[in-house]
């Protein structure tokens, strides 16, 4: 019956998925096209300006692993070459139902693991709910207070310090969380805080130079479209997952 | 006899919970990595505008 609980999240990480692209297509990606016109206009990173060419790129991805930081913007063309021959729309596609089904398997797992029941019914679907709306503060909420959602151009740090800080924010906020949520001692709902607040106190990876070429209204309006939109997708997906998860029989569900 | 035989099926039925929930999280956890921060040049030009969406830390 394993297999039923994964075809269960696929199913809703499909749907969400899915529902992602045109809801991303309302704000955020006119946004980020708008700040592409202002990226790489004269300081990109403080690296030396390349053109784009098939050259550049490749010797990009080979100085990719030593120095993330220097990777340079002109050298990706998002029109020109798609991974999939599908252009832009369809490699964002395809890359939202990818991460739409990535986050219904872990959303899945974590209820799983912490032994969420869903009862069939409207019970169900609040419980999905509340975990999607969990699940959006770990992944979204708490990592913006550091690394807010940013558009292409934006002044940002190293690549690998700000990759790091994210998936601890991610793994603490989730942990802390659960404790605060579904543990009934005090002390463990205070350290759950604790571990919500520790990477925040560390403090995450701040660029040197704060200045940039995309006016500042295009970067908050972009942060507040991004949370916007990932609400709705986590709520989604929490709501689909509940209720998809309350219908596989009790004794299916292993 | 028959208690042993509740046991067993009793610690079977927590396994399979926990090992669908294991798997689904390794599956899950490779997807998101390769979607949102996998370090290759053609991924991240295929997924980027969903990193970018989903805040993923970017370029």
């Amino acid at each position: 019956m394993i297999v039923r609980l994964l075809l269960a999240a696929l199913a809703a990480g499909l749907i969400a998925g899915m529902a992602m692209t045109p809801a991303q297509y309302v704000k955020t990606i006119p946004l980020i096209m708008q700040a592409e016109a202002y990226e790489g206009g004269g300081h990109d990173h403080g690296v030396v300006e390349t053109t784009p060419s098939s050259t550049d790129a490749e010797s990009d991805v080979a100085q990719g692993a030593d120095a993330p930081a220097a990777h340079d913007h002109d050298a990706h063309d998002h029109g020109d070459e798609s991974m999939f021959g599908l252009g832009r729309l369809g490699d964002t596609v395809v890359a939202n139902l990818v991460a739409g089904a990535g986050f219904a398997l872990m959303l899945a797992a974590v209820a799983l693991i912490a032994g969420i029941e869903f009862p069939s019914g409207r019970d169900g679907l609040m419980r999905g709910l509340l975990l999607g709306a969990g699940a959006w503060f770990c992944v979204q909420l708490a990592p913006s207070f550091g690394l807010p959602p940013a558009v292409p151009g934006f002044p940002h740090a190293d690549l690998g310090d700000r990759q790091g800080w994210w998936m601890i924010t991610v793994a603490l906020s989730a942990l802390g969380l659960w404790l605060l949520a579904l543990r009934p001692e005090w002390i463990a709902r205070a350290l759950g805080i604790a571990l919500i607040a520790a990477p925040h106190v560390w403090g995450a990876p701040v660029p040197e130079d704060l200045t940039s070429d995309v006016p500042a209204y295009l970067a908050s309006a972009y942060a507040a479209a991004s949370l916007a939109t990932t609400l709705f997708f986590w709520l989604l997906l929490g709501g689909l997952l509940g209720h998809i998860l309350s219908r596989v029989p009790e004794e299916q569900r292993a | 006899m028959a208690a042993k035989t509740h046991t067993l099926s009793l610690t079977d039925r927590i396994s399979a919970r926990t090992v669908a929930g294991l798997m689904a999280l390794v599956i899950g956890s490779i997807l998101v990595f390769g979607v949102g921060l996998f370090n290759s040049q053609a991924l991240h030009d295929a997924a980027h505008d969903t990193r970018h969406s989903y805040g993923f830390p970017c370029h």
